[in-house]
């Protein structure tokens, strides 16, 4: 017997074209690697999820980020400044 | 396997127990708290390794259990009455998430006016939930198919969510001889959990989302196709179930057919009341009436090949203990969608507790062969004092 017809509702979660951020942001945030240590607040508190971590350091997805300062708020060692983007 | 007098309610809570289930979300209500509390108490001996999970609703039972379920154990509940009206959005949920998980239903009225005993239509309003639908019409049916039942749903041809219905007091309550099968027999039968899909971290899947209109239909279809599949893997499961763990039962079939090759009239009947309904028929027949009793066991997935097969040139009355309001019994409906050129006539009797034995049983029969008309509502004493008003008109 077939199990063709075995469809169950579940779908993997992918960045989708909608949530780009276009080129309506008026600040970034730029990692100081020299100062980041790794806590990962930033990458918890990140409402978009686009903080990556790579080897123990974050950096960030600036395709999608929306440049909401939350990451450079919450950051304990101040490692994360938010520069225009002009 | 060993013989044992209990209870119903007790027969489920041994079933869970052999089934090595590992969360149950538990809410009390009337008549299914003694299971809950059996399950406790086996927990507090040591003789159980399930997580218990007391929640403030029936609503979060069935949202606790389906979370335990989704993550890959055997997940089990239990409800009766509102507390499943209660569940209802959740009872949904389950199913169309396609996660198998077993709950017993203790049938019994739905209110106003407050009513504790025992009818159908609780159970009955699940109908269309797509859950697989099984109601036991005994104490030892009850724990074959709550046995059953993690067997049928964990099928890689099904994967859905069943509920077995047992008649509030009437099997919850009364001790009997049940044959209570040994951990290494159930062991033997049920195969290690499987399941669609589960939560894993590693692995990320967003459950519950939302879906285009064409691939919701799709999904629905899905869930239509999973029922009908479910009857050839029940068979299945029946069959191996007497082999290797209860060799007592007739589970070679969806539904029960009692006197029947030869008979001209056929009783349709489920639940608790078929057997008052087969020893009716055990005496009329001392009086050459030739009828016989056809027990439905499945009312999801409907067997319309067997309820062809066994009602086809014969007068048949439905028996209802529900109603579906301003068309009448639910079973009678099935019955009548599956026959719809034969001579059918439903009774709906028995709501709210009230008691049909063998005497009413055979008494509603008569009047059926003596007056095939039918009658629709059956009584069997004097309706007492029931106050009506006048309607009040506000001014």
């Amino acid at each position: 017997m077939s199990l063709n017809y075995q469809l169950f509702p579940i779908s993997k979660p992918a960045k989708g074209a909608g949530g780009k951020t276009g080129n309506w942001r008026i600040v970034r945030p730029l990692v100081h690697e020299d100062k980041c240590v790794g806590c990962k607040a930033c990458y918890i508190w990140c409402p978009e999820g686009t903080i990556i971590i790579k080897d123990g350091k974050v950096a960030v997805d600036y395709e999608y980020c929306k440049g909401c300062g939350v990451c450079s708020n919450v950051c304990p060692a101040k490692a994360i400044e938010m520069v225009s983007e002009s | 396997m060993m013989e044992k007098v209990i209870s119903g309610n007790d027969a489920v809570a041994l079933a869970v127990k052999l089934s090595r289930v590992k969360v149950t979300g538990i809410y009390p209500i009337t008549p299914q708290t003694y299971i809950i509390e059996s399950l406790s108490e086996m927990k507090d001996r040591g003789e159980l390794e399930t997580e218990i999970i007391r929640v403030e609703s029936e609503h979060s039972a069935m949202a606790a259990t389906f979370g335990a379920a989704a993550a890959g154990v055997r997940a089990y509940t239990a409800t009766a009455s509102q507390g499943l009206l209660y569940m209802h959005e959740m009872v949904w949920w389950v199913a169309g998430s396609r996660i198998p998980v077993v709950m017993t239903v203790g049938t019994r009225a739905v209110g106003p006016p407050w009513n504790i005993w025992n009818e159908h239509t609780d159970f009955m309003s699940e109908r269309d939930s797509g859950w697989i639908m099984a109601f036991a019409s005994t104490p030892q049916e009850a724990m074959d198919l709550s046995i059953m039942a993690f067997r049928i749903t964990e099928d890689e041809r099904v994967f859905l969510p069943m509920m077995v219905g047992m008649d509030g007091f009437i099997l919850s309550h009364t001790k009997t001889r049940v044959y209570v099968p040994s951990q290494e027999e159930v062991d033997s039968y049920l195969p290690p959990r499987r399941q669609p899909y589960v939560l894993d971290p590693e692995d990320p899947i967003a459950m519950g989302n939302m879906f285009s209109p064409e691939d919701y239909m799709k999904l629905r279809e899905s869930i239509h196709r999973a029922q009908i599949a479910s009857k050839e893997v029940i068979v299945e499961a029946g069959k191996e179930y007497m082999k290797r763990v209860v060799p007592i039962g007739s589970y070679s079939t969806l539904n029960e057919s009692y006197k029947l090759e030869d008979a001209d009239y056929a009783v349709v009947v489920m639940g608790a009341w078929s057997l008052d309904a087969m020893q009716a028929v055990d005496e009329l027949r001392k009086e050459w009436l030739k009828v016989g009793v056809y027990r439905i066991r499945f009312v999801r997935p409907w067997a319309e090949e067997e309820v062809v097969k066994a009602l086809k040139d014969k007068s048949v009355l439905v028996l209802d203990r529900s109603v579906s309001f301003g068309r009448g019994g639910q079973l009678y409906t099935e019955v009548k969608a599956s026959l719809p050129d034969a001579d059918i006539k439903g009774v709906i009797t028995g709501l709210g507790g009230v008691s049909i034995g063998k005497n009413e049983m055979k008494a509603i029969i008569r009047k059926f062969v003596e007056r095939p008309q039918g009658i629709e509502w059956f009584y069997p004493k004097e309706v007492g004092k029931i106050e009506l008003r006048s309607p009040r008109y506000i001014k």
